[in-house]
């Protein structure tokens, strides 16, 4: 029977539209007959249909009312009204057939009638798509100048930021919860709207829970919804958000398992609770660790490019954020010293630079110093020793040089701390051993000497 | 001859009758009239434009198809190297250390694990299976390695581990198609050709997607695991042996000079060429191109391909065997190629299948072997790439197409002679290691038999986001328009990784 019931109560959404379109149709046509009034009849006819559908829908109406578990509160005025609406279309039909009209009612006049008519069923129909929309249907898609003229509530995404200086002073829930819920699940968790009854923009709604009962239990957020749902298969019907709306990223998701264990803190901050910073990596500020100068440099033409290309050169911008290009002789082995000036063009624009395996010598560091943003540099597979290795120092963004497999003489390592931004060497193959390095290179420098190995064991050989 | 003639008469006459005057009007009005509406909808793209043929303004890639575009963002590292055990290696016997199994070994699988599951091989209530290795926290970070890979402890703070990876294929096949292609079924572009298609290849003399198999065998699913799908056919993995000759018939063949050769390719390609401005066929790009790296590659690649070049000390490292095929020499390969700007070296190693039917597939003999021939080679390339500066530059990620299970198989609902483990998708271990990735950390974790993911679970999708972020791209743009929509490797899933990201 339930069932019956339930699938009776979906069909609300169907039915209503029936009696709407009589009445609207019963209205057209007293309007197109106002003067020669020879369509009477019809007109009865469709009021009476209009009232039959009416009634219809209101049962079916009542039927989803109870079997789909709508609080009373937010549909009771579609329900009266209603109802309403289904005995006024047989007023309409009594007043119009004037045969069955009792005479208290002929007093009236039809247009009066007409116009409480087209009234009910407006106002009806809306508050009935409330229900199934939402209230901020019609007006969502206005932009937010005009909704806050029209005195409609606007949550506007809120961003998270930190940083290193501040992270620890920060609320927890005012800074970092609260923007996460405000963006992800308040639009449908407010005073307003509260599907499920929820709020989740105010502590006390939080406190509260919704229809289902409490969202936070005992700190405990494996039993707590505000965190189980989040975590459901996104197919689950419970899983929250709904799967096509905005969905939480792991992060968003760890921290409110977080905020949940540490017993919903309210106004305490993350220093305090004792949080490790990794949680809320997502919301420092970026830092640059890619190959190229922190600062914008301007775009080359594409005429040099191409002329750098046809030298031989591979030429590609690092990538489509930015103008800082990388160069490589990846098919240009015969690269020598004074081919330099063949990347004239685009000097500027140099940030990486790949001359491994080509012919350069010790002279090549002079050269270098015209490519101001370098700040990466292969010199691998030569037979440069890195005698004037020093006049990088000019070069204020070159963090890493590679000079594996090259004749770099140790003499030379007390030359690399003037290159002022420089962090990593590498010197794998090269004459250079790690004593010599502990007693020329600033620790902060990393040196990568290489000659790793692999020591034989035992295992190497034992077969299965 | 008569009898013939008269046949042929009447197939005419036939078809004469078929096709009267009022058939062709009425065709007319159906055939010329859809003809017509067709050119004014444009296809199945009413409001696109007409393709303008672009036949005459060649482009960079049009000429060359490999040549390089930059990524749409900053790019962590610029190759890949993706290491797949094919068969699928038993997580539970190397990464993920599983003390409660031991406990529990020899009894009966709970049936609530069981229910609703589909197994390959497990028929009925199996025994739980107890891991077969030792096991040991090690490094800095002290993640846990079994005693199968003791060389591979010396770079674990190199690594990445993803413990709770999954997937929805239980069989090779689809399963190394969806860790390959993201999807289960055929027709879709490899990782390899998609990073080839994006980012070319830095390279002139060698192909942008190099495959190099191991193990006796290529992986079930057949090529398609490094094949171009519905992007053009020139992105697709070129397969380099190690053993004998790197590319099938690279030498001259016998009398023919290098003189010839090329004077018969530039003649080929010059009515290529013209072929193309003609019909304007990017395929025929593609086959110039192809006569073209051939030739340069009978130079570069043998060169690039022999092993026998490097010092033996690097050569011991890796534990080469040359002239054999061995996943060391493949991973030394690896290594030199992406050292030459090789954009993805896919290496395949078989024979992971550990079900344990006979000694070879039992976990607790035959995967030791195959770690044993994995463990030196992976433990040097993590140290070799780290030692020449390019690991940073680099992306070296292994795994399998799925995982084992914590029960042990009994195929046909008996007790088998030797230890096996059947196939599981539900969670298992992956990792990666290089540039942009955080060094020895861990993410995810398996409930305490290792059977499902409890904590930071990834799908493949996952993984292939987090490899496409690495190269610079946004999986949800990186698209390629095919039969009317735009298709992605991660089609419509997918979300990076960002707790193993530096």
């Amino acid at each position: 029977m339930d069932i019956i019931k339930q699938l009776l109560g979906r069909l609300h959404p169907l039915l209503v539209h029936l009696p709407i379109g009589f009445i609207v149709l019963g209205l057209l046509f007293q309007w197109y007959d106002r003067k020669k009034e020879v369509l009477k009849q019809a007109v009865a006819l469709i009021y009476l249909w209009a009232t039959i559908s009416a009634v219809l829908a209101c049962i079916t109406g009542y039927l989803q009312y109870t079997s789909e578990g709508y609080a009373f509160d937010s549909i009771k005025m579609h329900l009266w009204l209603g109802i309403i609406t289904a005995l006024f279309s047989l007023v309409m039909y009594l007043r119009i057939n004037e045969k069955r009209s009792p005479n208290g009612l002929k007093i009236i006049p039809i247009g009066v009638l007409a116009g409480i008519m087209f009234v009910l069923i407006a106002f009806t129909g809306h508050l009935g798509g409330i229900i199934t929309h939402g209230e901020d249907y019609l007006v969502e898609p206005l932009p937010n100048s005009v909704k806050s003229v029209l005195g409609i509530e606007i949550f506007e995404e809120k961003t998270i930021v930190l940083n290193n200086e501040n992270w620890e002073r920060a609320l927890f829930y005012e800074d970092v919860i609260n923007p996460i819920l405000n963006n992800k699940c308040v639009s449908c968790h407010n005073r307003k709207k509260a599907k499920g009854e929820l709020v989740l923009n105010t502590k006390e709604g939080i406190l509260k829970g919704g229809g289902n009962g409490e969202i936070i239990v005992d700190s405990n957020s494996s039993e707590s919804a505000l965190f189980t749902r989040l975590i459901l298969p996104k197919d689950d019907e419970d899983h929250m958000p709904p799967k096509e709306k905005n969905q939480l990223t792991h992060g968003e998701i760890a921290l409110i398992k977080t905020w949940v264990d540490q017993g919903t803190p309210f106004e305490v901050s993350i220093g305090e609770l004792n949080l490790s910073k990794e949680l809320f990596e997502d919301y420092f500020p970026k830092k640059s660790d890619f190959n190229f100068p922190d600062k914008a440099v301007e775009v080359v033409a594409i005429d040099s490019i191409k002329l750098v290309k046809n030298a031989g050169f591979h030429v590609e911008k690092i990538s489509k954020e930015t103008n800082y290009l990388k160069v490589s002789c990846v098919n240009k082995p015969n690269f020598s010293d004074k081919d330099i000036a063949l990347l004239k063009p685009i000097y500027k624009q140099i940030a990486i630079l790949d001359l491994g395996g080509t012919l350069i010598t010790d002279d090549i560091f002079e050269l270098l110093i015209s490519l101001p943003h370098l700040t990466a540099l292969k010199l691998d597979n030569n037979t440069i020793t890195g005698s004037k290795i020093e006049k990088l120092n000019k070069l204020e963004y070159l963090r890493s040089i590679n000079l594996t497999s090259t004749k770099f003489d140790e003499t030379n390592l007390n030359k690399l701390e003037a290159i002022p931004s420089l962090e990593k060497v590498f010197l794998h193959n090269t004459h250079v051993t790690a004593r010599s390095v502990q007693y020329s290179i600033p620790k902060d420098i990393h040196i990568d000497l290489g000659n790793y190995e692999l020591p034989v064991i035992a295992s190497d050989s034992i077969i299965y | 001859m008569d009898y013939l003639d008269r046949l042929i008469q009447e197939k005419l006459e036939r078809e004469a009758q078929t096709k009267t005057r009022r058939h062709f009007i009425k065709e007319c009005a159906t055939g010329l009239g859809g003809l017509a509406l067709s050119s004014i909808f444009m296809g199945c793209d009413p409001l696109g434009q007409p393709k303008k043929k672009t036949a005459l303004a060649f482009s960079e890639r049009d000429l060359n198809p490999l040549a390089t575009l930059s990524p749409p963002h900053n790019p962590k590292v610029k190759s890949v190297i993706y290491l797949h055990m094919a068969g699928s290696p038993s997580q539970l016997e190397m990464f993920d250390y599983k003390p409660t199994l031991q406990k529990l070994n020899n009894q009966d699988c709970p049936a609530s694990l069981l229910e609703g599951k589909k197994f390959a091989f497990i028929k009925g209530v199996p025994k739980l299976l107890g891991p077969q290795a030792q096991f040991e926290q090690v490094g800095e970070s002290g993640n846990w390695v079994s005693d199968f890979l003791p060389h591979f402890k010396n770079v674990v703070d190199e690594v990445s581990f993803l413990k709770a990876v999954h997937t929805d294929q239980f069989n090779h096949g689809p399963a190394q198609l969806f860790m390959h292609t993201g999807s289960p079924r055929l027709g879709r572009p490899s990782i390899g050709a998609w990073a080839t298609y994006g980012l070319g290849s830095e390279n002139q003399n060698l192909p942008g997607f190099v495959v190099l198999t191991s193990g006796g065998n290529t992986p079930d699913a057949g090529k398609s695991v490094w094949g171009s799908g519905f992007l053009p056919s020139v992105y697709q993995g070129v397969q380099c042996r190690s053993q004998g000759d790197p590319v099938l018939y690279i030498d001259d063949p016998e009398g023919i000079s290098r003189d010839l050769k090329k004077s018969t390719i530039d003649a080929i390609n010059k009515i290529n060429k013209e072929e193309y401005l003609k019909y304007a066929d990017p395929e025929i790009l593609a086959r110039i191109n192809q006569y073209e790296m051939a030739y340069r590659m009978q130079i570069a690649v043998p060169e690039v391909m022999n092993i026998n070049n490097e010092p033996e000390n690097i050569r011991q490292m890796y534990g080469v065997e040359p002239g054999k095929e061995s996943f060391a020499n493949n991973c030394l390969l690896a290594r030199k190629l992406v050292e030459e700007g090789v954009r993805f070296v896919q290496l395949f190693d078989w024979g992971w299948d550990s079900h344990g039917t006979d000694h070879t597939t039992a976990v607790d003999l035959g995967l030791r072997n195959k770690c044993r021939e994995i463990d030196r080679p992976i433990a040097a390339l993590i140290l070799d790439l780290k030692q020449r500066g390019l690991l940073d530059e680099t992306l070296i990620v292994w795994g399998g197409e799925f995982g084992r299970t914590p029960m042990q198989e009994n195929r046909g609902n008996k007790e088998m002679g030797y230890k096996g483990r059947d196939h599981h998708g539900d969670a298992f271990t992956m990792w990666m290691a290089g540039g942009g990735l955080k060094k020895g950390a861990s993410h995810g974790k398996t409930d305490d038999i290792g059977f499902s993911g409890i904590e930071g679970q990834v799908s493949v999708h996952d993984v292939h986001a987090t490899i496409m972020h690495l190269l610079g791209f946004d999986h949800e743009q990186f698209t390629f328009e095919f039969q009317g929509r735009n298709f992605r490797l991660t089609d419509v899933e997918g979300e990076v990784i960002k707790e193993i990201l530096a």
